[in-house]
């Protein structure tokens, strides 16, 4: 356990967290719990086949079914204009999103929603698909994103022209995009360069793998007005994705955030909310759909397979003088990867004066990706991070040093062109190099390895209210759908903010009505944007209590400080008051003004990016290929821990699925495009009794910016784990294994061949 | 007011200002710096405001704001938005 002192009395401590009853005790209601009366059950009809042209959809037979009382397909849905808007990663085109919605001209992928009806039992609903007629062409398909770039490709959309090169192709491909960053001169690089390594890498698609499907119970009344419970990371954004796709205005629309049993990105976006909107519309009574696990895989998106080629130079002493990179990712069935992330992020933590990333945003017959911790940044480190071990092992440096010797810091100039504002990355790679474990010796076919990694941070549009009621106790309502314990962080930074106990404190998530605009649990950025939200709300609070005070004791506001809780003369000139508690004060709420509440609403910036090393030991049966994790050391810089124990919660998160996405989890497709294992039994994700402990190390290199030092801590974690595996294992067994999962079957043949290096 | 060093992403001024990249403007905050681009460029502060994230002195802000403060000599970069997980 992490012991660190902040001088704070709150902020850096472990309360026991306010969600924690309910949901130990099964009483939490997350969104597939909530039902609304008459409410119908719906269910989606879903592609069987990876491509191919829908000729036509015959709905009659289901409509006809005693107790179906709505059916949709896509023509029910308005059609959206064909334009990239918003940010350049996602490039939002809502022709797109309708489809994946609901496909319209063709399916593009196994899973891909064609039709929904609902019922009054899901027996009914499930014969009601079983009766709609779907004549399908079928076309032929393509899965791999080497393949999807080929140019005899099957294309998905016949009228695709790569943005992004100029001139702009004649002819249509399934590349929806090229990207390209530079700093520097290359070619001057390479020319300092003393020892170059250059490598190829693949990653398979990987789910987020969130326990919780995703599931939605929404009720639309004559006059429009529409209500939505559902499980995601931002039901502000539910709202507006909702409204914008049934083209209704966002005020029309109320959205209450369930308990969410995890998103990692995956819940950013909506899939079922429009549909049980339309339907409800159509039957006039509330519509509940809850996915299966079969849905969620198919239909939900993974983050994106990647296929890579990279290439650096170093002097004998290990200096990098030269980077070059080329990321071509899957994006699914719809433009869209998180391909620039990675671009951004593949040389981030170090200073490099010559490099290059190119990126490639690839469609095929997936499903559409999706966000997923830090999306984009581990895809590429695999690479980097794999290639760098390989440059330090030509040269015979300890590879944490080589790190070191070309860390990032204040001042370095980033690929993306500004410089680097922020430290912290040379702070983590110190603590691993001083861990007492990271000389310790290996036994036979044990291995070390060591990666790093970089993410952005995330900041933008929060919204808090705070009310004091009369009893003293406080109230926190945030629009911040709580995934990682920030009810807790705020009821912290509240407590300390007021100088009250934390136990007066409740943190809430309030609906879309009840609090302003926030942006999603997402990017890292709650603690630090909704965190200033609350922060501004008490300041503003503790402003109105000294005002108060001065009214109950007739002087003027500037004669009265806030401290501990409590208002206090600022001096003995002021005159001799006894402090007066928060508790008191509130109770004098009515005399002195009416309710003690306050609100705040945020556009942050300022967030400083996380940076983490890490260091892992593994064991490889040389019989089986099975690779045994042995020990894991994580250390990240956090800025200030406000809850220590979630801030580990949340390394410790991100390395256990980077563990999965390392050693085993893929998605496998069949000769016709088909998913072959859509759920837990065959998409093996890692569990308690495959790992050690992992131990986080919180580096607190504070940031300014925000009012008690915080950083987001929510996704960098994720980014060293596989190459920091794959490291390990080469320094085992000597051999380079560079394409994930790097499943037994692949380290078996490995082992097989001759030692690479 | 003084004058700062203004840097749009190669894409950007690739589709917005015929390719070039630099400017020197006269400002004291985002807004000064956005009103300026759209000037030269009309409809540019548009897209700037909905599609970058802005970086003042390697400082990062994921939604340019007006009330952004710009100290002489200070380096601004709009670079695409960047969404998390």
């Amino acid at each position: 356990m992490n012991d660190i002192a902040t001088g704070f009395k709150w902020v850096g401590t472990r309360p026991i967290r306010p969600d924690g009853v309910p949901k130990v005790t099964g009483k939490a209601m997350y969104a597939a719990d909530y039902t609304m009366p008459g409410a119908l059950v719906g269910r989606i009809l879903r592609s069987p086949h990876a491509h191919a042209r829908i000729r036509s959809i015959d709905t009659a037979k289901a409509a006809r079914l005693p107790g179906v009382k709505a059916v949709v397909i896509a023509k029910d849905f308005p059609e959206q204009k064909f334009e990239y808007i918003g940010p350049e990663r996602v490039a939002v085109n809502f022709w797109h999103v309708t489809r994946n919605i609901m496909a319209r001209e063709k399916v593009l992928y196994e899973g891909h929603a064609v039709a929904a009806v609902a019922a009054t039992d899901p027996l009914i609903a499930e014969q009601a698909l079983s009766l709609i007629e779907v004549d399908y062409e079928l076309l032929p398909h393509v899965i791999d994103v080497d393949e999807a770039m080929k140019p005899e490709a099957p294309l998905l959309f016949e009228d695709m022209i790569t943005r992004g090169v100029e001139p702009a192709p004649t002819k249509p491909s399934n590349t929806s995009k090229r990207l390209e960053f530079h700093i520097g001169d290359l070619d001057a690089g390479w020319a300092q360069a003393e020892v170059i390594v250059e490598k190829e890498f693949k990653t398979a698609a990987v789910h987020q793998g969130y326990i919780e499907p995703h599931a939605c119970c929404v009720r639309v009344d004559p006059d429009g007005q529409t209500e939505v419970w559902s499980s995601s990371q931002g039901h502000f954004v539910v709202r507006a994705l909702t409204a914008k796709l049934l083209n209704k205005p966002v005020g029309d629309v109320r959205c209450a955030p369930a308990e969410i049993g995890g998103g990692f990105g995956g819940k950013t976006v909506v899939y079922l909310e429009p549909v049980a909107a339309l339907l409800s519309q159509k039957s006039g009574r509330p519509v509940k759909i809850t996915m299966t696990r079969d849905e969620v895989f198919k239909a939900t998106g993974p983050t994106s397979g990647g296929s890579m080629w990279v290439k650096m130079g170093v002097t004998k002493d290990g200096k990098i003088t030269a980077a070059d990179g080329i990321f071509k990712f899957q994006a699914g069935a719809f433009p869209g990867s998180p391909v620039m992330n990675a671009c951004l992020c593949a040389f981030a933590p170090y200073a490099i004066a010559n490099a290059r990333t190119v990126g490639y945003d690839v469609v095929c017959n997936r499903p559409k990706s999706a966000a997923y911790r830090a999306p984009g940044s581990p895809i590429s480190a695999f690479a980097v991070e794999s290639v760098l071990d390989m440059l330090a092992k030509k040269i015979g440096m300890d590879p944490a040093a080589l790190r070191r010797k070309n860390a990032a810091g204040p001042g370095t100039e980033m690929i993306y062109g500004p410089k680097l504002a922020h430290g912290g990355y040379i702070e983590t790679l110190e603590a691993i190099m001083n861990h007492p474990d990271y000389k310790k010796p290996l036994g036979p076919n044990q291995g070390r390895g060591i990666a790093s990694g970089y993410w952005f941070n995330g900041g933008g549009e929060s919204s808090a209210t705070v009310q004091i009621n009369a009893d003293g106790t406080i109230l926190v309502a945030t629009g911040s759908p709580d995934i990682g314990g920030s009810r807790a962080s705020m009821a912290l930074m509240a407590a300390e903010t007021f100088g009250v106990d934390y136990n007066q404190v409740r943190a809430i998530v309030a609906d879309t009505a009840s609090v302003g605009y926030t942006h999603v649990t997402g990017g890292s950025r709650v603690t630090f944007a909704t965190g200033m939200a609350v922060v501004d709300c008490c300041k503003k609070l503790v402003d109105d209590m000294r005002a108060r005070a001065a009214m109950i004791w007739d002087v003027d506001v500037d004669g009265v400080v806030w401290e501990e809780g409590r208002a206090k003369p600022a001096s003995s000139n002021v005159g001799d008051f006894k402090p007066m508690p928060l508790k008191e004060i509130a109770a004098k709420a009515a005399q002195t003004g009416g309710p003690l509440t306050a609100a705040a609403s945020v556009n942050a910036g300022g967030q400083a990016p996380g940076f983490t090393t890490q260091f892992c030991d593994v064991e490889v049966d040389p019989e089986t290929g099975k690779v045994t994790i042995l020990r894991f050391v994580a250390a990240q810089d956090v800025g200030r821990a406000i809850h220590p124990s979630y801030v580990e919660g949340q390394i410790q998160g991100g390395v256990v699925q980077g563990i999965g996405w390392a050693l085993n989890e893929e998605y496998i497709y069949d000769a016709k495009g088909r998913l072959d294992n859509p759920g837990f039994l065959d998409y093996r994700c890692p569990v308690a009794s495959d790992l050690p402990m992992i131990e986080p190390i919180l580096v607190e290199v504070p940031n300014p910016a925000h009012p008690y030092g915080a950083k987001g801590v929510g996704e960098v974690n994720i980014c060293p784990p596989m190459a920091a595996i794959a490291n390990a294992i080469d320094s085992a067994i000597h051999r380079r294994l560079t394409e994930l999962p790097m499943s037994p079957p692949k380290v078996v043949a490995a082992l097989e061949q001759e030692a690479a290096d | 007011m003084g004058v700062a060093r203004v840097v749009l992403s190669s894409g950007f001024s690739r589709r917005y200002t015929g390719g070039k990249r630099e400017f020197d403007i006269e400002a004291k905050s985002l807004r000064d710096v956005i009103k300026a681009l759209d000037g030269l460029y009309p409809g540019l502060g548009e897209h700037l405001e909905e599609e970058t994230t802005v970086a003042i002195d390697g400082e990062i802000h994921d939604a340019p704001g007006y009330f952004q403060r710009i100290r002489p000599g200070c380096e601004v970069f709009f670079i695409p938005k960047l969404e998390g997980g």
